[in-house]
């Protein structure tokens, strides 16, 4: 036998325990460079003082995200969860009251409206610094507008680059840039002085004040230098965020502290937010916020009802089980009411053939789907509180129309309800000039009435929906046929080649001004389900939404666009082109540890996290 | 050797040639593309979408994109992911090592377990230990690997011996080094478990039944006879003979060892490069798709060449040049 060389084994073993430290520190993300002293700039003039009793200093907040980020630069952004992030660290000049909906000040502390409705003028709060000690003035501002809408140029001679068809190209393509513009003309940016800018509008245009005033504020001393030589859209990425997270500067109560991917975050206090508490002690009162990155929202609620995080937006099918930890783990879950999601089903409108020249629906159908007797019938034969029970367990309620009862300024209470009335759809049918043949519905021609629903596969409520739908249909004596797809599929399908015939769908939340809704209401817009993308109306209906929704838009008097919004919704509930389900209930939880908690339902849970405190944990 | 491994590395070029256009074929005949989700938002412009389209070269057919596309990893850029506005290299540096480590970890547990199982199961045939370490092997063999990580992630929230996945604890920033790798270790016995047990099993089946079959080969009978000492004859002439398959199925781990544990990183949540080649592939954001395909290939090949020179050392009957 060969004797074993023992200062050889030493030597190995070595060798692999150094390999395994290199490892160790190679995945362990480090950050490359230093991290600065933060810069303490005194509290502002203008400092927003928040009315609540005042707090303990030095709590930290666990809680979970579902999805991690792909990018904390808001130009790129497309995720909830970037959104959800970046809206920690950026402000905006208004914002939302959490209770009444209306627009507040927020970094602007007040603004004027001109007599013509055009020109908006923000005045700033004075003395506010970012979160790296830097003044916040009236030049960020500017500079943010014009990162939406800077143009190509070429480097030698200054001209502007224009495309094939003689418009100039921007250079940075974001959501805001097209976004921002109102009937394809950009607003006019002016800086009166170093705490007032003035917008003009080309045209009277009500959201702005909302979209253009909540648009968020990004640091021109940061980010001029990647503007000027063009790396505007790579800078904020998650690379940033492992190795310099301070490089990315916010006026919002929080900032990057770490970034771990596919693991978690650390949000720190921002040292020089501008809100204090009564006895002008800036605030928060958190110190940090440890953000876990989980895979689902379902991952997410299990980890609050262990009792491992302190905030939570709880859904409907989980709320159950969730509720019966709250003794033992000491957390209190709150009902708050109907949510801003909708659930509904429509028709394929569309006229025309695809590419191979057949019509994108049968025609004996399309005479069906456009005929708005056929989509009533439909409306009455669903029993929708039959969904609520079955499906929700009751933690849901009846949608009537297009706006959720969540949106309380904005809901229109008196238009038409299409409550669980069968007798009223087999006497449509009759009307329409239908018949029963050994309990099957056929139309005057004698074609049997049946078609394909689809829906996404990876949202079980909705599959469930789709479930009784079916039954309530057959009920009706309409054979139904469900198609469970891929996402994808279905987007392609709704918005290309128009290849179905009914489908159930759901809308989040989205910006809570009416006119946000006009890519869906508006015949021209994208998302104008049955039937998008129209050159002109195609029903006398549609057109008169189109006009109402310009008034919309066009007037800043809230009362009157109110009017017009609500005759919007009246004719949605008569023609029914969407026929409406029901809106889940909204559920939050919180540990009962914190203080100053007073949820809204449109704020939720942690609207005023500057203000919620708890004793910091040793 | 050289013109060996030289040739070898030339056959990875019409492979990966063929495997991206494939993936280029699939992807672009699968449903939707990387801007499909955003279609579905409401408050996108649809100037926005066609910008970017144009952008990302999204409205031209595929072979326009491979060709673009081609041309740039020819030039050593492997494009950009989309969705984080990186380029895919640096986005695969940030996580290969966490899925190196954890891969390794597993590699390590179930070798050193497998094969001393293996041999004492062949010394010992039809002893009690035999029977009872074949019936746990068959039982680990016929549990998926996803399905075992479910059951560890229900026994971590059970009883809290471990955490129920990640790398790291919440408050790994502010431990000491020792706590740091304690840590790191803690979080990494499940996934290793998980993604080790199933080849213990295989690994131990195929060591006994090649150490069975050298046991009864005739140099064995020869060697006995010859008065070398039972040990001996077990580990220098046996064990050497017998290792020979195993070091096929070296290579084969081998090249699985960064892309092998996909299933175990998304269930038990370990921030590796399966997430990411995961997530990629649902929301198409193609080039870090085909980086992952692409460095899965090229792993694989080395791995087969990594185990044909390892056989060729420990077999000297081997050679890899033909006419030498």
């Amino acid at each position: 036998m060969r004797v074993v060389n023992s200062a050889r084994i030493k030597q190995l073993r070595m060798l692999l325990l150094g390999g395994l430290s290199v490892l160790f520190s190679a995945c362990s993300n480090e950050p490359v460079s230093e991290r600065p002293e933060p810069v303490v700039a005194p509290i502002p003039v203008d400092a927003l003082v928040v009315d609540f009793p005042k707090g303990t200093y030095g709590a930290n907040v666990v809680e979970t995200i579902p999805g991690d980020i792909a990018t904390v630069n808001p130009l790129v952004n497309e995720s909830a969860s970037g959104s959800a992030v970046i809206g920690r660290i950026l402000d905006g000049l208004v914002t939302l009251h959490p209770e009444t909906g209306v627009i507040i000040p927020n970094l602007a502390k007040s603004w004027d409206i001109s007599e013509d409705n055009l020109q908006y003028t923000f005045y700033l709060r004075e003395g506010v610094h970012w979160s790296d000690g830097q003044p916040f003035t009236a030049d960020d501002v500017l500079f943010t507008w014009s990162c939406f809408f800077a143009k190509k140029t070429n480097p030698e001679t200054g001209e502007l680059l224009l495309s094939e068809d003689g418009i100039p190209q921007y250079r940075y393509n974001s959501r805001a840039t097209f976004g921002q513009q109102i009937n394809g003309k950009e607003p006019l940016v002016e800086k009166l002085d170093d705490y007032t800018v003035r917008f003009t509008t080309p045209e009277v245009y009500a959201p702005f004040l909302l979209f253009g005033g909540g648009e968020e504020i990004l640091p021109k001393h940061v980010l001029q230098q990647a503007f000027d030589d063009g790396t505007l859209m790579d800078q904020w990425s998650v690379e940033t965020a492992i190795n310099e997270p301070w490089e990315i500067v916010g006026l919002n109560m929080f900032v990057l502290e770490s970034y771990r991917p596919g693991e978690r975050m650390v949000f720190a206090r921002n040292p020089n937010y501008w809100k204090v508490n009564l006895e002008g002690e800036r605030l928060p009162y958190v110190e940090r916020v440890i953000t876990k990155i989980v895979q689902d929202v379902n991952s997410s609620n299990v980890a609050f009802a262990q009792g491992l995080t302190d905030f939570e937006t709880i859904t409907p099918d989980n709320v159950g089980w969730v509720k019966r930890g709250e003794e033992r783990h000491g957390y209190t879950i709150l009902d708050m009411g109907p949510s801003s999601t909708t659930n509904f089903v429509w028709f394929n409108m569309r006229p025309g053939n695809d590419v191979e020249g057949l019509p994108h629906v049968e025609p004996y159908k399309f005479e069906w789907f456009t005929d708005k007797r056929f989509r009533q019938a439909i409306s009455y034969g669903i029993n929708r509180e039959g969904i609520i029970r079955g499906v929700f367990f009751d933690r849901a309620d009846i949608l009537n129309g297009y706006v959720s009862p969540k949106r309380k300024f904005w809901y229109n209470d008196s238009i038409r309800k299409f409550s669980f009335k069968p007798e009223n759809s087999k006497a449509l049918f009759t009307e329409m000039g239908f018949v029963y043949e050994a309990e099957k519905l056929h139309d005057m021609k004698g074609n049997p009435v049946e078609f394909t629903l689809m829906t996404n596969s990876n949202n079980g409520l909705r599959v469930e929906m789709a479930t009784v739908f079916k039954e309530n249909m057959a009920a009706l004596g309409i054979e139904v046929e469900l198609q469970f797809l891929d996402f994808n599929t279905i987007v392609t399908k709704i918005s290309d080649s128009f290849d179905y015939e009914a489908c159930m769908l759901g809308l989040g939340g989205g910006a809570p001004d009416p006119f946000a809704g006009k890519d869906i209401l508006m015949s021209g817009g994208r998302m104008h389900f049955w039937n998008p993308q129209q050159k002109t109306p195609a029903t006398e209906w549609e057109a008169r939404i189109d006009e109402l929704m310009l008034l919309v838009g066009r007037y800043t008097d809230v009362e009157k666009r109110k009017k017009y919004f609500f005759e919007v919704q009246e004719i949605l509930a008569e023609e029914q082109p969407l026929v409406f389900l029901v809106s889940a209930k909204d559920y939050v939880g919180y540990r009962n540890r914190w203080n100053n908690i007073e949820p809204t339902t449109l704020g939720g849970i942690n609207w005023n996290m500057e203000s919620l405190w708890a004793e910091p944990k040793e | 050797m050289i013109a060996f491994i030289f040739r070898r590395l030339l056959t990875l070029i019409p492979l990966l040639l063929g495997v991206t256009m494939l993936v280029f074929i699939l992807m672009s005949l699968a449903p939707g593309d990387f801007l499909t989700p955003v279609k579905a938002q409401r408050d996108i412009p649809a100037e926005l979408i066609q910008a970017v389209q144009s952008e990302f070269g999204l409205d031209r057919p595929w072979y326009v994109q491979y060709y673009k596309w081609l041309g740039n990893v020819l030039q050593g850029n492997l494009g950009h992911s989309w969705a984080f506005k990186l380029p895919v290299a640096d986005l695969i540096g940030q996580r290969i090592w966490a899925t190196f480590l954890l891969s390794l970890c597993a590699f390590v547990f179930s070798w050193s377990i497998a094969i001393p199982l293996g041999v004492l199961a062949a010394v010992y045939k039809d002893s009690i230990f035999d029977r009872i370490s074949a019936g746990l092997a068959y039982a680990a063999l016929s549990i998926p690997e996803f399905f075992l990580a479910l059951l560890l992630v229900f026994v971590a929230a059970q009883t809290g011996w471990f955490p129920m996945g990640g790398a790291t604890s919440i408050d790994y920033d502010y431990m000491s080094w020792g706590g740091k790798l304690w840590d790191r270790i803690h979080h990494l016995i499940l996934p290793t478990l998980a993604l080790g047990v199933g080849s213990i099993a295989s690994i131990m089946r195929i060591m006994r039944a090649n150490f069975l079959d050298t046991i009864r080969a005739e140099f064995v009978t020869t060697a006995r006879a010859k008065g070398v000492k039972e040990r001996v004859v077990m580990f220098k002439h046996v064990l050497r003979n017998a290792i020979n398959p195993l070091i096929s199925a070296f290579g084969f781990a081998f090249s699985g060892l960064l892309s092998g544990a996909l299933m175990v990183e998304i269930v038990l949540q370990y921030p590796g490069l399966g997430q990411l080649m995961y997530q990629s592939i649902l929301r198409e954001d193609q080039f870090v798709v085909l980086a992952s395909v692409m460095l899965g290939c090229s792993m694989l090949v080395f791995g087969n060449l990594l185990a044909d020179i390892l056989l060729a050392w420990s077999d000297p009957r081997i050679r890899l040049e033909k006419n030498k």
